[in-house]
């Protein structure tokens, strides 16, 4: 960190800090107010609390990792984990090659209707998630969804909603965050295939790369910086999935479609059992922050389609 | 322009391929309308469409509910974020991208943890910190929590865009005499003014939609928002899914309006800060 700092500084023309008084420092303030109440401040205090366990008698006694070694024996937790996994697995890459198709036909084959298509498969992204479980838990209602119907026409048959069912709860409910979700990634390709440099596109053109295989071998590896950061969103984003399982099926039956939302909120919230609670916070803080500081490292920091600077920071 | 040597019948296909698919995406949305527009006999039809159609759902709804009220609550707390949030990070940006104050990329690399932390892992600190505030129940309970992770990903963009900004016209005003205030705010931000509304819309967008921390933070039906009422009408209108649909659509509807009439801007700004690498 005090490197990357150090470099800035010497490229830094020294009457920009001169222009600077002391008073400056007031501009950073805020910022650096708002991340110690509601940010760090909170973090510190589930670290502490985790380690410690509330008495019948309202008294807190150190119990060090005793609540870890709890929470990791408890078999809900390992459901979900495999739900987590099963979450990012499926929802990142499915969205990333949705929506990257869509984008592609729609930068590379529209005029007039581009603006069109762009906006409408974006609206799930808008539409509020509350509503949409709503809509979801009715699709899939047995005798008066409109799924179990129109997939009978093509032989499949539901004999009970997917989300009642413990064996494929998760994968409809994964379902909805892909159909929500898609949008997003569509619009962050777009964004990426319109800037695409038009001399290499032509100059792989010249060189007889047409349709799929411009696609292939230019276009994606190219697109490279979108997928990172849209990688990196994914995982954050899948380790705070909350309002769709939560309004949809409560982390059930049974626990089968439990996330860490719901289980952080069923522990702390429901059950009311706050050093259970901040020690599940905590593993999913240390979850995200690993998975996240991994990529980095591997892939460089991406997000957002503007940070390509960060890398060079 | 381009593309003159694709032949016509492609691009017809390339169209109605296109058509075909987001038909197939735009089921949940229509699905939603559909059933608020039906008559209670039509209601648990497992069709997509049901004829004929009634208003009768949505003049019940809209004169046996608050919906105003919790439309109002949701401005409030959505403005209000979005105004600090702007504010805030351009504040910040400024400082990091333009007056190179020293230690303030060290204070930038730390705030940037923060993108990495899942809202699940914050809920029950913010909920007992709120608590001893005295600010649940209170719009301030969501504003600074929403600002606090709103901040870091518009620090991001408004850094890459002002660093990007002609840096003679920075050097103009400070010799023209501008002290730092005067350049951040006749200099600094008319020139980032794509990407303010960029992080702006972005932000209107996620925090008028924030469910987990709104569900725990408010409990009085005065101060909720219009994304957890969803919930208290599905137990409600249990058996009238035409009313129930009726409300949902009216919920969702005025983000959804906003988006059609705000895009253009928005992917400008995304387009622009894609073009910074």
């Amino acid at each position: 960190m005090s490197a990357i700092s150090g470099r800035a500084f010497e490229q830094a023309p020294k009457h920009y800090r001169r222009f600077a008084g002391p008073w400056t420092y007031l501009f950073l303030l805020p910022a650096v107010a708002l991340f110690v109440v509601f940010i760090a401040y909170p973090i510190v205090w589930v670290l502490s609390e985790s380690f410690f366990s509330e008495g019948n008698d309202r008294t807190s006694t150190f119990v060090g990792l005793d609540t870890y070694l709890s929470v990791l024996a408890d078999p809900v937790f390992w459901i979900v984990v495999r739900n987590m996994l099963l979450w990012g697995l499926i929802t990142v890459p499915v969205q990333m090659i949705i929506g990257g198709t869509i984008a592609y036909f729609i930068e590379r084959h529209t005029d007039a209707w581009r603006g069109f298509f762009r906006t409408m498969f974006f609206l799930p992204v808008v539409t509020s998630v509350s509503v949409i479980s709503l809509v979801w838990v009715q699709i899939y209602a047995p005798y008066y969804g409109i799924a179990q119907q129109y997939l009978s026409y093509f032989g499949i048959e539901m004999a009970s909603s997917p989300i009642g069912d413990p064996s494929t709860a998760i994968f409809a409910l994964i379902v909805v965050n892909i159909w929500q979700w898609t949008g997003f990634s569509m619009l962050m390709y777009v964004a990426g295939i319109a800037n695409l440099p038009t001399e290499v596109l032509d100059a792989a053109r010249v060189d007889g790369a047409r349709g799929l295989r411009l696609a292939w071998s230019v276009i994606i590896p190219m697109l490279s910086p979108v997928t990172k950061s849209l990688l990196l969103l994914g995982v954050i984003g899948t380790l705070q999935t909350f309002p769709i399982v939560q309004l949809m099926t409560t982390g059930g039956p049974n626990h089968a479609s439990e996330v860490f939302g719901t289980y952080v909120f069923r522990t702390s919230f429901v059950l009311g059992d706050t050093g259970r609670g901040a020690t599940i916070s905590v593993i999913v803080l240390l979850l995200a922050l690993i998975l996240s500081v991994v990529q980095i490292v591997y892939f460089g920091a991406n997000l957002s389609p503007s940070s390509r600077k960060e890398e060079s920071a | 322009m381009r593309r003159r040597h694709h032949p016509t019948a492609n691009r017809v296909i390339i169209h109605v391929v296109l058509l075909l698919v987001l038909a197939l995406w735009m089921i949940p949305e229509v699905y939603m309308l559909s059933i608020g527009l039906r008559t209670p006999e039509q209601a648990f039809d497992a069709t997509l469409f049901a004829w004929p159609l009634t208003f009768s759902n949505f003049i019940t709804v809209i004169r046996d509910n608050p919906l105003p009220m919790f439309f109002l609550n949701s401005l409030i707390v959505t403005l209000s974020t979005v105004a600090l949030v702007v504010a805030i990070s351009s504040l910040f940006a400024f400082a990091c991208a333009v007056l190179n104050l020293r230690g303030s990329l060290t204070l930038y690399a730390t705030l940037l943890t923060t993108l990495m932390v899942p809202l699940a892992s914050l809920v029950l600190p913010l909920a007992i910190l709120l608590k001893t505030f005295g600010w649940v129940n209170t719009y301030a309970g969501l504003v600074f929590p929403y600002a606090a992770l709103g901040v870091p990903f518009a620090v991001v963009v408004l850094k890459a865009f002002m660093e990007d900004s002609p840096k003679e016209l920075f050097e103009a005003a400070r010799v023209d005499g501008c002290n730092a205030w005067q350049t951040y705010w006749h200099v600094a931000l008319p020139l980032v003014r794509p990407a303010l509304v960029f992080v702006g819309i972005w932000q209107f967008i996620s925090t008028w939609n924030e469910f987990f921390l709104a569900l725990i933070i408010l409990t009085r039906d005065e101060v909720k928002t219009l994304t957890i009422v969803p919930m208290q009408y599905s137990g409600l209108y249990m058996a009238n899914p035409g009313a129930l649909f009726a409300i949902l659509t009216l919920i969702a509807l005025p983000l959804i309006l906003l988006y059609v009439v705000v895009q253009r801007a928005f992917v400008r700004g995304l387009l622009a800060g894609a073009v910074k690498g």
